[in-house]
C-alpha cells in the first residue's frame, strides 16, 4: 500500500510523435496544497488525464490515493473531485441539476451533499438558475462543488483560477487552504507562478513533458540564488563598473534598478558593501540597495529558460 | 468561497439505487431539452392529432367521398405513419442521448468520478425509453380510440391487430432509438448522426431495396427486417421483401446488437 495521494512512476505519453509526458516520477504527499507548475503545453493536463482516467498511459505506474490505476480506478476515483482545463457542464440545466446528474454517478450519499456544497462555494442563492446564466467564475465555482459531492480525500484542479477576479482568486487561496486543513489534499496544477508559491506547500516543476524540479517550496527557495538589486543616480556607469568585479556573474537592468547576480564567493552583507563602496567611491549616488532572493517564478523562469538553450 | 466545516452529514434516503440514479439522470438530461421534447411530443402525438383531425374534417365537408376517420384502413395508416415520424423521433432521442454528453463536455465530468464508462453508456438506454415509449404509447392509445371512436359503422381491427401494431410501433422506434444512440456515442456529434441516420434511412436504403440484381442480400436492409415482422396490411404489400420472418428477426437483432457494441465500444475507448 502505498501512502502518498498521488504516485507515479516512469509515466509516458504519446500522441504520434509528440511526447506529452515523458519519463514522469511524481510524488505527491497527502494533506497538502502540491503545484503542478509549468508553461502552456508543457504536459500537466495530460498527466492529470491519465490520472483520471481520461486517457492512457504508453509507459509507467500510477497510483492514487493508494490504489493502482486504470486498474482500481473505480474505487480510487471515488474519492477523488477534479476539474479538468475547465469545468463543462450543460447549460439548459439548473446548477443544482447539474450537481443531481454528477451526484447520481457517485455514492448514494453524494445527493445529500449537494446543498452544502452550493452553499460552500457561495452559490446556493443561484442554483436554480441555467447554468447558460452563470458567468465563468461562477462555472468555476460549480466545479468546485461538484468535486466536493465526492467528500474527497484528493482535489485535482487543472487551472482552477481561470476566469476568477482578484476577489475571487483570493477567495480560491483561502478555499484550498481550508481543505487541506481538513487533512484533504489538493493537486493544482497551473502556469500562474504567483498563485502556485501562495496556495501550495510543495512543487514540481514540468517542461516539455518533464518534471524538472520536485520539492517543497522552502527546499526549492532555500537552493534558490540571491540578488542584489540597485537604484543609482547613473546605472550606465554602475553596470559597467560592477561587471568588472569578479563576484558579479551578470547585472541586468531591472526597470529604473540594476540586478546583480552573484557568484556566491563571498558573504552576502560583506558583498553588498562593497559594492555600495564601489559605486559611492565613483561618485555615483546610490539610493536603494536590497539584497533578493530568487522568487518561484525567477526559478521558474531559469529553469525553463536553460532548457529552452539546451534545445 | 467560504470556509465551512465540511459537509458530512450525508444520508441516502430516498436516493435509488445506482442503475436508476443513472438513468434518472439521463432522462433529467433529455426531458429538460425543451426544443428536443417539443419535436418528439409532436412528430408522435401531435402528427397523430393532427391526421385525425384532418380525416374528420374531409369526412365532415364531403361525406360522400370521404368516409369516417376511424375504422381499419385509416388505423393501417396511422400505425404506418407514426412508424415512421416515430422512428424519426427516436432517432433524435437516440443521437441526444448518445452525443449530447460529449458535446458539452460532461461527459469527461461523469468520468472522473471513477464511475464504470459502460455503466454511464448503458444508464441512457432506459433513460431515454422512458420517455420514447410513454409518447408512443400515448400516440397509439389516441390511434386506437379514434380508430373506434370515430368508426361510424365501419370494420375495426382486432384485439390482435392493436397489441401486434402497439408492440411494432415500440419495436421499430426502439430500434430507430438504438441506431442514433449507438451512431451517436460512435460519433460523438448529435447532428452528424442525425444526418447520417436519416440519408441512411429516408434514402439510401429504399434506394437499395429497389435495386433488383442485389437479390437476397436485400435481406440485410434494416427496413426490409421489420417490414417483414409488421401486422399484416401495415406495410404496404409492395414494399415488403419476400424473407422469412426468422431471418427478418435476425436482421433486427443484428442491427440493434451492432449499433449497441459499437456505441459501447467507443465510449469504453475514447480519450475523454
Amino acid at each position: 500500500m502505498i501512502d502518498a495521494a498521488v504516485e507515479v512512476r516512469g509515466l509516458t505519453k504519446r500522441y504520434g510523435d509528440i511526447v506529452a509526458v515523458d519519463d514522469v516520477d511524481l510524488v505527491v504527499p497527502r494533506a497538502c496544497a502540491y503545484g503542478y507548475l509549468g508553461p502552456n503545453g508543457a504536459g500537466k493536463t495530460t498527466l492529470i488525464k491519465m490520472l483520471l482516467g481520461l486517457t492512457r498511459a504508453n509507459a509507467g505506474e500510477m497510483h492514487v490515493l493508494g490504489l493502482p490505476v486504470p486498474e482500481q480506478a473505480n474505487t480510487a476515483l471515488a474519492r477523488v473531485g477534479a476539474i479538468v482545463e475547465e469545468p463543462r457542464f450543460h447549460g439548459f440545466l439548473t446548477g443544482r441539476e447539474n450537481l443531481w446528474i454528477a451526484a447520481a454517478a457517485r455514492e448514494s450519499r453524494a445527493h445529500a451533499r449537494i446543498s452544502d456544497a452550493l452553499i460552500r462555494v457561495g452559490l446556493a442563492d443561484r442554483a436554480d438558475k441555467q447554468v447558460k446564466t452563470y458567468s465563468q467564475g461562477m462555472r468555476q465555482r460549480l466545479g468546485v462543488a461538484r468535486c466536493l459531492l465526492a467528500d474527497p480525500e484528493l482535489l485535482i484542479l487543472d487551472e482552477p483560477t481561470n476566469g476568477l477576479d482578484p476577489a475571487g482568486i483570493q477567495e480560491f487561496r483561502e478555499f484550498v487552504r481550508s481543505l487541506v486543513a481538513e487533512g484533504r489534499t489538493v493537486l493544482l496544477s497551473s502556469h500562474l507562478l504567483g498563485e502556485v508559491e501562495r496556495i501550495c506547500d510543495a512543487v514540481a516543476i514540468v517542461d516539455r513533458g518533464r518534471v524538472v524540479t520536485q520539492g517543497s517550496i522552502a527546499e526549492l527557495s532555500a537552493g534558490s540564488d540571491w540578488s542584489i538589486v540597485i537604484a543609482c543616480d547613473d546605472p550606465s556607469r554602475a553596470r559597467s563598473l560592477l561587471t568588472q568585479q569578479p563576484e558579479v556573474s551578470s547585472v541586468t537592468t531591472d526597470g529604473d534598478s540594476l540586478r546583480i547576480a552573484l557568484a556566491h564567493a563571498r558573504p552576502l552583507d560583506d558583498l553588498a558593501a562593497e559594492l555600495n563602496r564601489i559605486l559611492v567611491t565613483a561618485g555615483i549616488g546610490v539610493y536603494r540597495l536590497e539584497l533578493q532572493r530568487a522568487s518561484l517564478e525567477q526559478l521558474f523562469l531559469e529553469i525553463t529558460t536553460r532548457l529552452e538553450d539546451a534545445a | 468561497m467560504t470556509t465551512l466545516p465540511s459537509s458530512q452529514p450525508a444520508s441516502n434516503v430516498g436516493v435509488p439505487r445506482l442503475p436508476f440514479r443513472l438513468a434518472r439522470a439521463e432522462t433529467l438530461k433529455l426531458r429538460k431539452r425543451r426544443g428536443l421534447m417539443t419535436v418528439v411530443l409532436l412528430l408522435t402525438i401531435g402528427a397523430v392529432c393532427v391526421m385525425y383531425i384532418a380525416f374528420e374534417l374531409f369526412h365532415v365537408s364531403n361525406s360522400e367521398k370521404y368516409g369516417p376517420a376511424g375504422g381499419l384502413d385509416h388505423f393501417r395508416h396511422a400505425v404506418f405513419v407514426l412508424s415512421q415520424l416515430g422512428s424519426v423521433a427516436a432517432a433524435l432521442l437516440g443521437a441526444t442521448a448518445g452525443a449530447g454528453d460529449l458535446g458539452a463536455g460532461v461527459f469527461r465530468e461523469l468520468v472522473v468520478t471513477g464511475r464504470s464508462r459502460l455503466a454511464l453508456y448503458g444508464a441512457r438506454i432506459p433513460g431515454a425509453l422512458a420517455l420514447l415509449w410513454p409518447a408512443i404509447a400515448f400516440a397509439f392509445t389516441i390511434v386506437s380510440v379514434l380508430t373506434v371512436g370515430l368508426a361510424d359503422g365501419l370494420a375495426t381491427p382486432g384485439t390482435r391487430l392493436f397489441v401486434e401494431s402497439g408492440l411494432w410501433l415500440e419495436l421499430a422506434t426502439t430500434l430507430a432509438f438504438v441506431l442514433g444512440l449507438g451512431l451517436g456515442s460512435l460519433i460523438g456529434s448529435r447532428a452528424t448522426t442525425i444526418a447520417i441516420l436519416f440519408g441512411w434511412i429516408i434514402v439510401v436504403e429504399p434506394v437499395l431495396a429497389h435495386v433488383s440484381p442485389l437479390g437476397r442480400a436485400r435481406d440485410a436492409l434494416l427496413n426490409a427486417g421489420l417490414d417483414r415482422i409488421a401486422p399484416h396490411g401495415i406495410v404496404d404489400r409492395e414494399l415488403r421483401l419476400p424473407m422469412s420472418l426468422w431471418i427478418a428477426v435476425a436482421v433486427v437483432l443484428i442491427w440493434g446488437t451492432a449499433a449497441l457494441a459499437a456505441g459501447a465500444w467507443r465510449t469504453v475507448t475514447r480519450d475523454a
